[in-house]
């Protein structure tokens, strides 16, 4: 191997690692100590935002982009002819130290080409998230990626060090997976998340926690969610008492994470979703990430060289994707078969409003949380304030509108003391024209994707925090 | 805290007094009285007051009104005092109330940009690994902020300084941090302990590989992180070149 410099390495590495889409440093609070560097914040903290909008929180980069597999989308593929270099754990420590001191970064994502075997780039990994934590005493945010096909144990040693883990499960359907990754197999990714789905859940039940992970602002106590029960599904298939390594030390406790790659292959949104759902719910998955396929192969099966990544369709699954952790809509109210693709036109909340009117309008006064929620146009924020504020008394539009509800989508679903804001017809085709030409400018440009670079995501034609992946506070100020 | 003491002793009646801050002691709104030992007993009886008869959280929200930008930021805080006193805990939420609005607009613009700095400070290893930051806030930050980096960083000493006030957290290894002012003299004489620092450079390496190219969004990237930020922001500035100094 010729000698690179750190700057080299650095270049090829974090380049090789910028199509994973999680850069999320959440869900897990630690503070600091003396002696020690570092502590995480619960709702994620972003350092600063890449050239392309995505917000970075974490030292993204590959381990190694040596690979003997050969997945056909991936730049590090066996049959590219590349340039290849790898970190020493030595290296990757103090590029994380000295980054994070000067408060560029959160911690660390690692991942890995597959160098040698799985279970040789585990290990290799597993030391230098080992020489963080224990040499370095490093309090930050440690995302690691476990790579397929790695033995249990390794896995489960990292499980330890990491807050959260992840393993992508690239595809959503397993054919496309045996097309496409000829060395993966959905067992290999399925048996690692698994078995980190059961430490977290030991974990939690020795740390008298629900064995489920925790879903934000009360989801899954909604009659339809989701996540409704999930702490009940241990029950009978988790007899195992904690191991004392359980009781003692956090096991992931930011939960794990998976990425699906979205426009190589030919599934639709509502397979995609149907997925998320059983990832959600079988596996206890904190996020599902997707990640718009930007060609970087000649290659008969996929798209082109120069297709642009399907953005507008990415950022609808994340809405979805929000959907289904913080609204307590399930998949199949949002698509079906005969749709199985989102509304280009639409969010698919204000589209599943539509194809529902039956519900509407909702009286601000007196809907409960719940129903507040489905509102186009109310977010999570709003809709707690709006509970807040009627135990004071009655509420009028001038009120919610301070309070942050986006008056322009929801005025078509709501009534205040039994008034509409303005002379309404509940009715489809007048609603939805009503909806579409207030956004209509945006979403052309979201479509025309020369344009696309003009356009923000996080403009107010729907809620934040799309595809930055970042559950900061952003995520939950938007008014889906 | 005292004036609105003063106001609300002096039973001229609400209706008759406006609260305004002397441009010069901006920054010092909390600060400028904790000198002298009477008006430090008043500070302490609004604070108690706030938090027994309102609430914690309206204490919160009220500290970080007073951290804002808005120029009549103190009157919009004795307007919410005087509704939360006759409401209690709940007028927090009250919407219906222009007091709250106000209060609750100006106290998230505070905590939103104090949130963001969390992530956008940067510091500039000097000699002696001694780490200096500078910011130029609209908002008075510095207390929102430090606290995070002294439970995250103990054992490091550091820096950071609001240029636009002049004001500077201190935080010496170990020990607890504390706002000083600093004289131009002093400014300079840190800023002649900087040094180049190759991880400066290897971050800047590390940001412009990061963004993918396909997905180029500079508005997103401006509406995420505003153009006045990035002047002390390391992955902006010119390579061997502080971004401060
Ligand atoms: S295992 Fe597949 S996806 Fe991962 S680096 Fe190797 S070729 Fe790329």
């Amino acid at each position: 191997m010729s000698e690179y410099t750190l700057e080299d390495k650095l270049r090829i590495l974090s380049d090789a690692a910028k199509y994973d889409a999680a850069c999320t440093s959440s869900g897990v609070d630690r503070k600091g100590a003396s002696g020690s560097l570092g502590s995480c914040q619960a709702s994620g903290i972003c350092h600063t935002f890449a050239s392309d909008g995505r917000c970075i929180s974490l030292l993204k980069i590959l381990l190694s982009n040596e690979c003997v597999f050969d997945c056909r989308y991936c730049a590090n593929r066996r049959s590219n002819d590349i340039e290849r270099a790898s970190f020493t754990p030595d290296e990757v420590c103090t590029l994380t130290m000295e980054f994070y001191r000067r408060n560029y970064i959160e911690g660390l994502f690692l991942s890995s080409g597959v160098r040698q075997s799985p279970d040789k780039t585990t290990e290799l990994m597993y030391e230098a998230i080992y020489k963080l934590r224990v040499v370095h005493k490093f309090r930050g945010y440690i995302h690691v990626k476990a790579i397929p096909g790695a033995s249990q144990e390794l896995v489960e040693r990292m499980g330890f060090l990491a807050d959260r883990m992840s393993i992508n499960l690239e595809l959503p359907t397993a054919d496309s997976l045996k097309t496409l990754a000829p060395h993966k197999s959905r067992d290999s990714i399925t048996k690692p998340m698994r078995l980190i789905q059961s430490g977290i859940a030991m974990n939690r039940l020795a740390l008298n926690k629900n064995p489920a992970m925790d879903r934000a602002y009360g989801n899954d106590m909604f009659k339809n969610s989701i996540f409704k029960d999930s702490g009940m599904r241990f029950i009978d298939t988790d007899k195992k008492l904690p191991s004392a390594r359980y009781e003692r030390e956090d096991f992931v406790p930011a939960g794990q994470s998976t990425q699906m790659i979205i426009g190589a292959t030919q599934e639709t949104d509502y397979q995609i979703m149907k997925v998320s759902q059983a990832l959600y719910t079988g596996f206890d998955l904190k996020r599902v990430f997707y990640s718009a396929y930007v060609p970087v192969n000649d290659d008969s099966v996929l798209p082109v060289i120069g297709t642009p990544p399907p953005l507008l369709r990415e950022h609808r699954l994340y809405q979805a994707d929000w959907l289904l952790r913080y609204y307590g809509f399930t998949t199949d109210e949002l698509l079906s078969e005969d749709r199985p693709n989102f509304n280009i036109l639409l969010d698919p909340k204000c589209d599943w409003a539509l194809r529902h009117l039956e519900y509407f309008p909702v009286e601000i006064n007196r809907a409960d949380y719940e129903t507040l929620l489905k509102v186009p146009g109310i977010g999570v924020k709003s809709a707690r304030r709006i509970i807040k504020a009627r135990r004071c008394g009655m509420l009028n539009f001038d009120d919610i509108k301070h309070m942050g509800v986006v008056l322009k989508r929801a005025v078509y679903f709501i009534t205040c003391l039994g008034k509409t804001m303005i002379p309404l017809r509940i009715e489809e085709n007048y609603i939805t024209n009503c909806l579409t030409s207030n956004d209509r400018r945006d979403i052309h440009k979201l479509s025309d994707y020369n344009s696309y670079r003009q356009m923000s995501l996080f403009d107010d034609y729907s809620f934040n925090a799309p595809y930055t992946a970042e559950d900061t506070c952003k995520a939950l100020s938007g008014q889906l | 805290m005292c004036c609105i003491y003063d106001a609300w002793a002096s039973k001229a009646g609400h209706e008759n007094v406006r609260l305004m801050i002397d441009g010069e002691f901006e920054y010092e709104l909390f600060t400028e009285y904790i000198m002298s030992e009477t008006v430090h007993e008043k500070f302490y009886k609004v604070i108690r007051a706030i938090q027994q008869k309102i609430s914690m959280e309206a204490y919160t929200v009220v500290y970080r009104a007073a951290m804002s930008f808005e120029k009549e930021r103190l009157d919009i805080i004795y307007r919410f005092l005087i509704d939360g006193f006759k409401y209690g805990g709940r007028a927090l939420y009250d919407y219906r109330l222009e007091s709250v609005r106000q209060i609750n607009r100006i106290a998230k613009k505070a905590g939103n940009e104090s949130h963001l700095f969390l992530g956008f400070i940067r510091f500039e290893e000097m000699k002696n690994r001694v780490l200096f930051a500078q910011i130029e806030p609209k908002c008075n930050v510095l207390t929102l902020v430090a606290p995070h980096f002294e439970e995250r960083m103990p054992d490091e000493n550091w820096i950071i300084y609001d240029k636009k006030r002049r004001l500077a957290a201190i935080h010496p290894a170990g020990r607890q941090y504390y706002i000083s002012m600093l004289t131009d003299a002093e400014v300079e004489q840190i800023r002649d302990m900087y040094e180049n620092d190759t991880y400066e450079f290897l971050w800047r390496v590390f940001f412009n590989t990061i963004g993918i190219d396909e997905r180029k969004n500079p508005a997103c990237q401006r509406n995420m992180l505003p153009m006045w930020y990035r002047d002390c922001m390391t992955e902006f500035a010119e390579d061997k070149k502080s971004c401060v100094v």
